[in-house]
């Protein structure tokens, strides 16, 4: 990831480095055009020196020959020492051009410094019309020297002319080429800091952009910022904010709603409780108004009315206690009874009612209004379509542990696809039910009150009957039973 | 307008590159080179060729010469010398030459005390051979190794001879020359005498002139005054022959004229051609040049020790107005 740090670094060093090599160059350019006007420039300064040092040997050795004392004697001696010295700069300068000229030039020194030497001789043996000759000649050929350094100036300045000539060219293109360079890099510089701001500055309106959208509350656009620097980083953790704002306020939405039909179903809830309760007042009213005519019914002599008539008050006096507390099937088979009395009542001859009972095992505990439901159900299906009636047997019988009881009716029977259905509890017919329990009710609380499955079973054969089979253990254990008080 | 701003910096680079490279390229160029410098005294031989009459066809002739020969040799010459036969001058150039302690001095021969002395007494101490060149001074007198150039001698025969071919046995015959007689001129002369004086018929009539234009102007104006029947002129010093010649044609017509002078004059060779003169004696400058060069570097290097004394001639023919060679 490029950093705008980072950038903003590379930016500068590359112009710092183009800027240095810009630099470099010229400063080497011009010291090595430098250097070659001092090497000529040095080359004059020499020249000149000769004659000056030939003057100035000339000047001693005359104040030598007028009085030859021993201060003019060092003079004069150094003054030779430094023409010299000269003369050996001046062999070095030597070249193709001019080598003719400045070996007689040196030879010209030579010369001179012998001319003066001799003077000096004669001087020193007294001889002074010699040491005057030899002046006047060391004199003139100082005046030589003088003279060929114009000369050798001159050709020199004809040699070098050329090259002065492109050296002035050349700086004067030099500084044509610095603002070229100046202008050049400052188009470059300002390119590439304009491409620069834009990295930066783009993304930034990208993500300006991006919380816009969000400000105005539209979550579900993506944010997306073509860079990879600190923006980029940023967009995208802005973006898992927008993805996570996004999940909250979908989750809340789902919790409303949820809150919203769990208070619509407590309105339900309370309706159906003020309902039933509603519905109990009856069932009372209604019971004792049973016991009442029972009564009646008694004193007025209809034994048999008053029997049925506690008969149905002593079912529906079950049906409102019992329903949800488990009994035993003694009390069971005793509202079996009783119903089966109703029953026989309305069907008399065309309802025959068979019960072999295991008494063995009507201790168990049950959930109240297991057998009865079903009982009925044979009572609607096999008795109440036949016009000639029909049977009804029921069995309690022990297996071992379980306990086994039967309801066996001689009616159509049921297809072997209904059986299914019915067992896996996919279809329900309440209809008719008395107690308004139904064989699926029954099949369910059995199989909570157990906590086992399969508890129930049918075997049909069409035309002749059904029989069902429920099968429940003897002892149970008691962990169930707080479940199914519960509900 | 992004597009736009891009478009408009690329330009200007664009355009900012293309006048840097050009600049660039002009500015570092490389520099025309310098001549080598000669760090080490490499002692090539130095030779001076100094001459009174520099830029004349005829001494130019002769540096020519002098360094074609020089150039194969190997050695370095130069031609130092005076305009228009400045003598200080070219006593200077040679005292100058003398002094640089060159290695061999050729020099056109000049008949005065101090020349002879600079060559004598000056270039000997120093130990530098001198050759004299197309003019000759004598070698007692010069301590000369050798001379190079024409038998002037036999040149002023030659001409002699033309003249006698041309003007016949009988005449008057007027002789310019310098007042102070360089040896050639005198060794011209001689050659001259030497022929016209089998002649008695021939009169001879010799006069000394200074070396300025009028003073020639009216010496010549004096000889005609003087010699009316005159039919001939010779000029020894060949630089005289224009003036002279200007002289007589201001007075009457040139062509009647015999006249005769020799080719290391300004004007000469124009003036032939012109018609003027007659005929001049033509000497081989390019030649003298040449061997001057060959002889000095020939002592130098110790082939030939010594030179013949008496010179190495080269040769001489006569050049006439219609082209004829005698």
């Amino acid at each position: 990831m490029t950093t705008i740090q980072r950038k903003i670094w590379l930016l500068v060093s590359v112009m710092l480095l183009i800027m240095g090599i810009i630099w470099m160059m010229l400063t080497y350019y011009n010291q090595q055009t430098q250097e070659q006007t001092n090497t000529i420039l040095q080359r004059y300064l020499r020249m000149n020196e000769v004659t000056i040092a030939s003057q100035k040997m000339i000047t001693d050795l005359n104040n030598y020959l007028l009085d030859p004392t021993e201060i003019h004697k060092v003079q004069i001696e150094k003054s030779i020492k430094t023409i010299e010295e000269v003369q050996k700069d001046v062999a070095k300068l030597r070249n193709e051009e001019n080598a003719f000229s400045v070996s007689n030039y040196i030879h010209l020194i030579d010369s001179l410094v012998e001319t003066a030497n001799r003077s000096i001789l004669f001087s020193e043996e007294q001889e002074l019309e010699g040491s005057k000759n030899e002046f006047n000649e060391a004199n003139r050929i100082s005046m030589y020297i003088s003279e060929m350094t114009l000369t050798i100036l001159e050709r020199e300045l004809k040699t070098y002319n050329l090259f002065y000539r492109e050296i002035i060219d050349q700086s004067e293109e030099l500084k044509k080429l610095g603002i070229w360079i100046l202008l050049l890099v400052t188009a470059v510089l300002l390119l590439a800091t304009y491409w620069f701001s834009l990295s930066i500055t783009k993304p930034v309106h990208q993500l300006t952009k991006a919380a816009n959208e969000l400000a105005q509350g539209r979550f579900n656009q993506k944010i997306k910022v073509e860079s990879n620097d600190e923006i980029a980083f940023l967009a995208q953790t802005f973006d898992e904010m927008r993805i996570n704002i996004n999940d909250l306020i979908l989750e809340i939405q789902q919790k409303a709603q949820l809150e919203h039909e769990l208070q619509q179903s407590k309105l339900l809830l309370k309706e159906s409780q003020l309902k039933s309760l509603q519905s109990q007042i009856n069932p009372h009213f209604l019971f004792n108004t049973l016991n009442t005519l029972s009564k009646k019914a008694y004193l007025d002599g209809a034994e048999e009315t008053s029997d049925l008539l506690v008969s149905v008050a002593g079912l529906l006096r079950y049906n409102l206690k019992r329903i949800d507390r488990s009994v035993t099937l003694y009390e069971e088979v005793l509202v079996l009874y009783q119903y089966m009395e109703i029953q026989k009542a309305r069907f008399t001859d065309r309802l025959h009612f068979d019960a072999h009972i295991d008494e063995s095992c009507l201790h168990v505990n049950i959930p109240s209004l297991t057998i009865q439901p079903i009982i009925e159900n044979a009572v609607i299906h096999a008795i109440e379509p036949e016009e000639n009636g029909g049977t009804i047997s029921f069995r309690i019988l022990r297996d071992g542990s379980w306990i086994i009881m039967e309801i066996e009716d001689s009616g159509k029977g049921i297809p072997q696809e209904n059986i299914e259905l019915l067992l896996s509890g996919q279809m329900d017919s309440n209809e008719g039910h008395s107690t308004g329990i139904g064989f699926q009710n029954v099949v369910k609380r059995l199989q909570l009150f157990y906590g086992v499955d399969n508890l129930v079973s049918i075997e049909s054969v069409e035309g002749i009957g059904t029989k069902v089979i429920i099968k429940i253990p003897e002892t149970r254990e008691e962990v169930n039973d707080e479940t199914i008080n519960r509900g | 307008m992004r597009k736009k701003i891009v478009l408009l910096l690329g330009t200007l680079i664009i355009i900012f590159s293309y006048l840097t490279i050009v600049s660039a390229t002009k500015a570092f160029r490389t520099t025309s080179e310098l001549p080598v410098s000669l760090s080490e005294m490499e002692d090539s031989v130095r030779l001076v060729l100094i001459t009174q009459e520099l830029d004349t066809p005829f001494w130019n002739k002769v540096g020519l010469g002098a360094k074609k020969q020089a150039r194969e040799e190997n050695v370095e010459l130069e031609v130092w010398g005076s305009y228009g036969s400045d003598e200080d001058d070219f006593l200077k150039k040679m005292e100058i030459a003398i002094h640089s302690k060159v290695d061999g001095i050729i020099v056109q021969g000049l008949d005065t005390e101090e020349f002879k002395e600079l060559s004598k007494i000056k270039a000997a101490f120093y130990g530098i051979p001198v050759i004299t060149v197309a003019n000759d001074v004598p070698v007692e007198e010069s301590l000369r190794k050798t001379y190079v150039g024409s038998d002037q001698f036999g040149a002023g025969k030659m001409v002699a001879y033309q003249l006698i071919k041309e003007m016949g046995i009988s005449g008057e015959v007027i002789i310019l020359r310098d007042e102070v007689q360089a040896y050639y001129q005198k060794e011209r002369l001689a050659g001259i005498q030497n022929v016209l004086e089998k002649y008695p018929e021939i009169d001879i009539i010799i006069r000394g002139t200074e070396a300025t234009n009028e003073q020639v102007i009216s010496t010549t104006q004096q000889l005609m005054n003087e010699a009316p029947r005159a039919t001939a002129f010779i000029a020894i010093n060949a630089n005289y022959a224009g003036p002279m010649i200007q002289e007589i044609g201001r007075r009457t017509q040139v062509e009647p004229f015999h006249i005769y002078t020799f080719d290391d004059g300004v004007e000469s060779s124009s003036l032939l051609e012109q018609g003027k003169l007659d005929g001049i004696l033509e000497q081989k400058p390019e030649e003298m040049g040449q061997q001057s060069v060959k002889w000095i570097m020939e002592w130098i290097s110790g082939k030939t020790v010594p030179l013949k004394s008496d010179g190495y001639l080269t040769e001489t023919n006569m050049l006439t107005s219609d082209g004829d060679k005698p």
